[in-house]
């Protein structure tokens, strides 16, 4: 209801008309993807964070409601079989905590790959392209499965023009490659670790937002390589990935200390350096990351502090927000502990935009690169 | 090979003793002295590439060990190295596409699938994936392989090699060395004729009656203000004087004798002329993979001066000054501490200054850094013999000219 302009009250009289928001449907998350993003239920879930939702979600599931994947895809399937292959099999392979999210998408694209009963590369690549638009259409809100999902794409396409004649040895390649993914990502965590071990120096205090896999990495690796840091994580809601965090850097016997989400700006003065992960990285040299993100960005740039980036280079993704609300809204149920009075609203966006200037550098496994550099890598790959 | 490496040792004594100055010299004579180390390496038939790398590599190391603040001796050393990686890449895809191809594979995954009778690809393909091991990892090249299948190109072109039966083997073989000293030619002759270079770009920046500020000497920025008079632009010149060594006050001393309007100011004074000024240029001694620059003590002021005023801040660099480095590696040394007798007179302070052994008397200490940091965010332009350049777009010119396997050594 609050859109971007300030006259509210001419809004209102415009959306009275018009359907009303999802606020109504909080209790089938299933049955209206757009409403709240499928993605960061996912996290929320591997994080293990208990919400009202997932109650009445679990309640339902043992009151024996039947598959609730039957109500999954909008009209717009036909061959009904092989697209709900697709989505289950991508829902199957997000579950894993461990996965990264363009993996999960390019296993699924496996699966079709797999059963599919093309005979020529033209027809394997139409039905990899549905597949494709199918997945990314169930949930619009990830960045990182529109990136995989385009990357194996643009991947299939430019592969088989060149190089096989033979179609079933085309399609094991593929078939192989989309396997070998997965050791990719995990090789690429441990590529990035390793590029920014040198910006780790003995006594740095380090402020980290968000429970990024990839700054996990690094972090592990730096305490590996005996060197003497502290971290300071955001607590991070309503993820609470704050505590999360702080009781895995504990295990490795890493002093931490947990904030606010409000004390950044306090703690800012002893910070050195701030890490975050990404859930996508755009055009311009942005991020898109958890709510948050670009409030400790700009304190961060208005005290001369680095911020740095750590995404896997499958995480570019072909988008250029122009601001905030510039991006398909992912929303995420919040809870606040106490009943909330039916007329007020609550700001549910999971994520955020941080435009390139407030970043100092991206570690990827291309390398330690500057803002200005993704968009090449993306014109290089699509052009 | 003992000739070389007495020669090498005598470089090293003379880099250790800081007896070249400036990095156009050093960068130079460090070439000139790969190039004979190549040329009298003798090569194993098999695997040519690798040992001249090795070789190279060998003699980089005791050179950069020597003078570790001339960051141009391992740039230097870097682009021989990649030259010779390129020039064996080129051999490579040549000899494989004029060859009757077999086996030759260019992932680990293929090595292990020779038994079950993998289709052979084309010379194209190859070639194709050959060359992606060169080109630095790319979004395009993720999904298609590994990195490290980068030694196995080697390996499978001595196979190539060894099972074609063309009498062409050897003349191929011998080669690599020809090609990459003519390569390496090149490389000196640009890096003797990197001033002229950015001198021709000089009439593009400079306009009429404008007014230049500098910060002490520098040889590039005297050639590049000097073609900008030979154009018959008439423009002034501020120099800051560059204390402690004085520097401006010999560059302003050049500039008017070749008929330059000069105005000498202290470094004190900067701020306090900086509205006065259309353009900073100055020389850099190294420029970071950031777009950083390390410059003179002093050019950090100069360019938050400039940065507050809105005026542009030109940095002159010629190629072997591009550092793949990031000034937080702690393999960067970033400044040389110099004698403080440049600041002070040991006989009027004798009797302050710390000589050791704790005298009981006041103790006062002396700094005397060389060189300062601007970070890329104050930097406008980049002039390098390429043309002008954006900091953010330094990452470019360093995948150019390096590979990402020599950085460290």
């Amino acid at each position: 209801m609050w859109r971007r302009s300030a006259s509210f009250i001419l809004d209102e009289r415009r959306s009275s008309n018009s359907p009303p928001m999802a606020d109504t449907t909080r209790g089938g998350p299933f049955q209206n993807p757009d409403a709240i993003s499928a993605y960061y239920q996912t996290r929320a879930a591997h994080h293990g964070v208990i919400t009202s939702d997932w109650l009445a979600q679990a309640q339902a599931a043992v009151g024996g409601v039947s598959g609730e994947e039957q109500t999954v895809s909008p009209a717009a399937e036909s061959g009904a079989d092989k697209t709900f292959n697709v989505i289950e099999e991508f829902n199957g392979w997000r579950k894993q905590p461990d996965l990264a999210e363009a993996v999960a998408a390019i296993r699924a694209l496996a699966a079709v790959i797999r059963a599919s009963e093309a005979t020529t590369m033209m027809e394997l690549e139409i039905e990899l392209k549905k597949a494709s638009d199918t997945l990314k259409s169930w949930d619009k809100t990830s960045i990182s499965l529109t990136a995989g999902c385009d990357l194996f794409i643009r991947y299939v396409t430019r592969t088989s023009a060149l190089e096989y004649e033979d179609f079933n040895s085309a399609k094991s390649r593929l078939l192989e490659r989309a396997e070998k993914f997965g050791e990719i990502s995990c090789k690429a965590r441990k590529i990035i670790a390793m590029l920014s071990q040198d910006f780790i120096f003995d006594g740095c205090t380090i402020l980290v937002h968000g429970l990024s896999r990839v700054v996990l990495e690094i972090l592990k690796t730096a305490a590996q390589n005996n060197k003497l840091f502290r971290v300071l994580c955001t607590e991070g809601r309503p993820d609470g990935t704050g505590v999360l965090l702080a009781n895995e850097l504990s295990k490795l016997d890493i002093p931490v200390k947990l904030l606010l989400d409000s004390a950044v700006a306090y703690s800012m003065d002893e910070v050195d350096m701030v890490f975050v992960g990404a859930d996508g990285v755009v055009e311009s040299g942005g991020v898109i990351n958890m709510m948050g993100t670009y409030q400790i960005a700009l304190v961060a740039h208005s005290m001369n502090k680095p911020v740095y980036v750590a995404a896997e280079s499958y995480k570019f993704a072909r988008l250029y927000p122009l601001d905030q609300k510039d991006m398909a809204p992912a929303l995420r149920p919040i809870e606040f502990g106490i009943k909330i009075a039916a007329k007020v609203e609550v700001e549910r966006s999971a994520r955020d935009y941080t435009p390139p200037q407030y970043l100092t550098l991206l570690f990827t496994d291309l390398g330690v690169l500057s803002p200005s550099v993704v968009s090449d890598e993306l014109i290089q790959l699509y052009l | 090979m003992p000739d070389v490496q007495s020669t090498v040792l005598e470089f090293v004594n003379k880099l250790r003793k800081r007896k070249i100055e400036g990095s156009q010299a050093t960068a130079r004579c460090t070439v000139e002295l790969l190039r004979s180390v190549i040329s009298q390496h003798r090569v194993p038939h098999a695997n040519q590439a690798s040992a001249l790398i090795d070789a190279v590599k060998a003699v980089g190391e005791q050179l950069v060990a020597a003078n570790p603040v001339e960051l141009a001796v391992g740039n230097v050393v870097r682009r021989v190295l990649h030259i010779i990686r390129e020039e064996d890449l080129s051999l490579t895809t040549a000899a494989m596409g004029g060859l009757d191809l077999l086996d030759a594979s260019d992932d680990d995954e293929d090595v292990c699938n020779k038994g079950i009778g993998y289709p052979a690809m084309s010379a194209a393909v190859v070639a194709a994936a050959a060359r992606s091991t060169l080109r630095p990892p790319s979004l395009q090249t993720l999904l298609e392989g590994t990195p490290e299948s980068a030694t196995v190109p080697y390996t499978s072109s001595s196979g190539a090699d060894s099972e074609s039966k063309t009498a062409d083997k050897s003349s191929i073989t011998r080669k690599l060395k020809h090609d990459v000293i003519e390569s390496v030619n090149q490389l000196i002759h640009e890096i003797a004729g990197c001033h002229e270079q950015i001198a021709e770009q000089a009439i593009e920046h400079i306009h009429q009656n404008e007014v230049i500020l500098t910060l002490g000497s520098s040889r590039t920025v005297l050639e590049f203000l000097c073609a900008a008079k030979e154009k018959k632009r008439s423009f002034r010149v501020f120099v800051a004087e560059g204390a402690p060594r004085y520097q401006g006050h010999l560059l302003a001393k050049e500039l008017v004798a070749r008929g330059l309007q000069t105005t000498v100011i202290t470094d004190s004074a900067v701020f306090a002329m900086i509205s006065r000024v259309n353009m900073v240029i100055i020389g850099a001694h190294a420029v970071m993979a950031n777009g950083g620059v390390i410059g003179p003590v002093g050019v950090n002021m100069a360019a938050l001066a400039a940065k507050k005023h809105a005026v542009p801040f030109v940095v002159l660099a010629g190629c072997h000054k591009l550092c793949p480095l990031y000034p937080h590696n702690p393999e960067v040394l970033l400044n040389e501490l110099r004698s403080p007798s440049e600041l002070l007179d040991f006989g009027e302070f004798s009797d302050c200054l710390d000589f050791g052994a704790g005298s009981g008397s006041p103790l006062l200490q002396v700094v005397n850094p060389t060189f300062d940091y601007v970070p890329p965010n104050l930097v406008s332009l980049f002039i390098t013999d390429t043309g002008g350049h954006n900091p953010s777009y330094m990452y470019r010119l360093i995948a150019d000219y390096y590979s990402a396997d020599d950085l460290v050594m």
